[in-house]
């Protein structure tokens, strides 16, 4: 497997742009109080908090973290596993969106997914430093990205939306849908996926493209 | 649209590739307004994959992150007329700009002058106290990397790995970034060159048994290539060898 170096400027250049198209700007919406949003809403209400944010607004920070803490904090424990590297990363993450959030703009994307982009990338950073080396090897080697999650108790009221990702998940054939989740939520790069699924490394760059665009359709993601 | 690179769409929306190849694809996407939208369309798919880990998390995280924003200075805006920026985790920003000022004070705290060798094995996590010039080392690789004239070049190494360029005559400057060589025994190294006039000297030099680095390399002026060689443990005055040879158009 692949030698990593991490922490390191890119030189990405990619614009990040569109916003979800099955998550239409409604009206404006009181920030404040209220009853907890419906999952068609949740989109959309933190895209507001997350400008209002954007504007310094440290109530409508409260208010978002408890929106996106528990996915970005989720998501890098189910990455680093280590809940203490999760709860740092999670933090990293969460004080980096209020510090960026001046620059987030909803005409080219949502703000959950701004978020949890930003929340992947820091935890897969994180997971290649920490575990770089002969640890990662044996983990890679022994194929710990497919041990469910044991200790973690997801919360149990599983949202549409949580429901609609599963379900185009299990939509997937075997290799799509493997080879998605090992690099997902096991931060593996697509040489070590392919290691792990003894595949071709073509097959599996193929398998998470084509993957990822019946995802794509299947949750009705278009930015065009 | 270059098929073999854009086979990596995926695996980049995943954040399933090495740097070497993230910023190829980077480059990839930059003339590529199609695949532009194909892998934001995949990276917003790749974000909704979050939302089946909601965990609760420990409640001192809250008091930890609010108490925190509250000293934290907001970065300014971009202003009303900039291009569209990357997405903050495509960008060289605070944490990245962090985590690579932590190694680059590594780095020249250990005494490497005139370039900055990124490490990979050092922990990161652990270095924040990084310089003020440590900061500026960043601030110039992120400018070069930001330049309007920025070339990227790729190259693989004879042995192993690949060396990838990126260099700004504006900026008069390059980053040089390695990954996956093979790795030397602790008493060799490898080695950067700059190439003027097919002569070679030394821009610096990697750590014993290290296969794998980021570097700066300041002032262009008259350089035609950017060498790559395997040198006893702390480098030679001239290339004994040529593992890759980089030209700079």
């Amino acid at each position: 497997m692949g030698q990593h170096w991490r922490g390191e400027v890119d030189g990405d250049q990619v614009a990040w742009s569109g916003r979800l198209s099955a998550v239409p700007s409604g009206p404006q919406r009181v920030l404040a109080g209220g009853p907890a949003p419906a999952d068609q809403q949740a989109g959309d209400l933190a895209d507001e908090l997350l400008q209002a944010v954007g504007r310094g607004d440290e109530q409508a920070f409260a208010r978002l973290y408890d929106v996106v803490a528990p996915r970005v904090y989720g998501l890098a424990r189910r990455i680093l596993r280590d809940p203490a590297h999760a709860e740092e990363v999670a933090q990293e993450v969460l004080v980096e969106v209020w510090r960026s959030a001046t620059r987030f703009n909803p005409a080219k994307g949502s703000a959950t997914s701004w978020i949890f982009t930003i929340a992947h990338r820091r935890a897969v950073d994180r997971a290649r430093s920490e575990q770089a080396g002969a640890a990662r090897a044996r983990r890679v080697a022994a194929g710990a990205g497919q041990t469910p999650y044991d200790d973690v108790v997801e919360q149990a009221t599983a949202n549409l939306e949580q429901q609609q990702v599963r379900r185009c998940l299990q939509g997937l054939t075997d290799l799509q849908r493997e080879a998605i989740t090992l690099a997902y939520y096991g931060g593996y790069t697509y040489r070590e996926v392919a290691e792990l699924l003894g595949t071709a490394l073509p097959t599996v760059k193929t398998r998470m493209r084509d993957g990822l665009i019946r995802m794509r359709d299947c949750l009705g993601v278009s930015l065009g | 649209m270059s098929t073999e690179i854009h086979a990596l769409a995926g695996a980049y929306a995943l954040d399933a590739v090495d740097d070497v190849e993230r910023m190829a694809f980077a480059r990839h996407l930059t003339g590529c307004e199609a695949c532009r939208l194909e892998v934001a369309e995949l990276r917003a798919t790749a974000a909704r994959l979050a939302d089946t880990t909601w965990t609760a998390a420990p409640p001192r995280l809250r008091e930890n992150v609010l108490r925190q924003a509250a000293r934290t200075r907001q970065a300014r805006p971009r202003s009303p007329g900039s291009p569209a920026g990357p997405a903050p985790s495509d960008r060289p920003g605070r944490w990245r700009g962090r985590v690579a000022a932590g190694i680059a004070a590594a780095a020249l705290a250990a005494g490497a002058a005139g370039a900055t060798f990124v490490v990979e094995e050092r922990r990161v996590g652990s270095q924040r106290q990084a310089a003020q010039s440590a900061l500026d080392q960043v601030s110039r690789i992120q400018s070069v990397m930001a330049a309007a004239d920025a070339k990227a070049r790729q190259i693989r190494v004879k042995g192993g790995g690949q060396v990838a360029v990126v260099y700004s005559r504006r900026t008069d400057a390059a980053v040089v970034m390695c990954a996956d060589l093979a790795r030397p025994s602790r008493d060799r190294a490898y080695q950067l060159w700059y190439v003027r006039d097919g002569q070679a000297t030394s821009a610096g030099v990697l750590a014993g048994g290290q296969n794998a680095g980021t570097m700066l390399l300041p002032g262009l002026h008259g350089v035609e290539a950017v060498a790559i060689s395997l040198e006893a443990a702390g480098g030679a005055d001239r290339p004994t060898s040529r593992l890759a040879t980089v030209p700079l158009a």
